[in-house]
């Protein structure tokens, strides 16, 4: 399966649509390893809640880890996104761009703001309670 | 401009304003993934709402989280992820020309979104049923056995979240905690089922759009509307299926493997 891409000129119409072609071998081969995968993240589930304690975040951690590896099989192979033209690829991985700004910039904010004051999976040791804020406020207090 | 060299007949394989019909597919598939962006944009917007309650409210994770049925959450994980190779496979079914393999493929695809759909079906049955005050679903329509333990998990009014599970957990603690600091925030485990309803609804309502999507497709390749060179729609609308189970990849293991 030569990558139609490295020969070809990405402008050329003649090459549009048509960057080359996934083999049904390599569809059973990721159906496969979505299945590993799936088993795995129940594994390490069923592991961490009846026999090792890991530390929330850990724990999230890998259940994540496992999710993102799943979608990008799905993406790269299923989606076809391996043999789609370079605009197509920046549209794919724009998305999780969008979604990077998106988590980082708001957890950014409630973290800068010390909330929650004693949650959260890196904190340890309940932080001391600021004055807690009158009822009236709600949850615009945080 | 290239329109005046066309001297083709328009058709579904290249219409008028293409100059090619790889031209044609590219912009299709171009279009089709701006949407998933923003459909990945929506679905983000649930994430994000997990991601802050979760980290402020980690025990009421822990304690609500048990009550949703994992079993049958892994069994239509098998499902979907068994629903996108027999899409992938379509594809290339089309990519082909075969038909027979195509319209095969694109059926059982639709069916297995219906038995996923059957699945969450009976699961949120069960959320109902208990809200009603029966065991289980079946027991509700046939006003057979009741449930035990009073409990209520879908968000409203009559949301109750069952006092032995918040205590043995950890969560009356937090429960008690958020009471104080909000008077008439009656449960806070209902924050947890809010967002599991939401988040799964939406799937659930993307599935229904993606069946319907399967069906006009399985449709038109009955009709021998596909050929090689021309099965734009088997392709975009595989995206869309694929796009519908990636969003699970997530979803399963943030509300039942907590």
């Amino acid at each position: 399966m030569a990558n139609a891409r490295d020969i070809g000129h990405e402008g050329g119409h003649d090459r549009e649509g048509s960057y080359g072609h996934i083999p049904v071998r390599t569809y059973w081969v990721v159906f496969s390893s979505l299945m590993v995968l799936m088993v795995l993240t129940v594994a390490a589930w069923y592991v961490e809640k009846h026999f090792v304690q890991l530390p929330e975040i850990v724990a999230v951690g890998i259940a994540m880890a496992i999710a993102i590896a799943k979608t990008a099989l799905i993406i790269y192979f299923f989606m076809h996104v391996k043999v789609s033209s370079k605009l197509t690829q920046i549209f794919a991985v724009s998305a999780f761009v969008w979604l990077m700004i998106l988590f980082v910039i708001v957890m950014g904010d409630y973290m800068a703001r010390g909330w929650p004051p004693a949650r959260g999976p890196l904190t340890q040791a309940p932080a001391p309670r600021a004055a807690a804020a009158p009822v009236s406020q709600g949850w615009r207090a945080l | 401009m290239a329109t005046t060299t066309h001297d083709h007949v328009s058709g579904p394989a290249l219409q008028h304003h293409y100059d090619t019909p790889g031209q044609q597919k590219e912009a299709a598939t171009l279009g089709m993934w701006a949407f998933l962006v923003t459909e990945i944009m929506l679905f983000g917007g649930i994430f994000m709402a997990y991601m802050v309650y979760r980290w402020a409210y980690p025990e009421i994770w822990a304690a609500a989280a048990p009550h949703l049925n994992t079993p049958l959450a892994t069994l239509n994980t098998v499902v979907l992820l068994v629903s996108s190779l027999t899409v992938a496979l379509a594809v290339h079914a089309a990519e082909v020309g075969n038909k027979r393999q195509l319209v095969t493929l694109l059926l059982v695809t639709i069916l297995l979104g219906a038995t996923f759909l059957g699945i969450k079906f009976t699961e949120y049955g069960e959320k109902f049923a208990h809200c009603a005050g029966y065991a289980s679903p079946l027991a509700w329509a046939t006003g057979g056995e009741r449930l035990g333990e009073a409990e209520c998990l879908v968000p409203g009014k009559g949301f109750l979240f069952p006092v032995a599970a918040a205590s043995a957990e950890g969560g009356a603690p937090a429960a008690a905690a958020a009471d104080a600091a909000q008077p008439g925030m009656k449960s806070p485990h209902q924050l947890f089922f809010f967002l599991y309803f939401c988040a799964t609804g939406l799937h659930a309502v993307h599935m229904v759009v993606g069946i319907t999507v399967m069906s006009v497709i399985a449709g038109m390749a009955i009709r021998n509307k596909f050929s090689p060179a021309y099965f734009t729609p088997v392709e975009i609308g595989g995206l869309y299926w694929h796009l519908i189970d990636i969003i699970w990849v997530f979803l399963f293991p943030l509300f039942y493997l907590v």
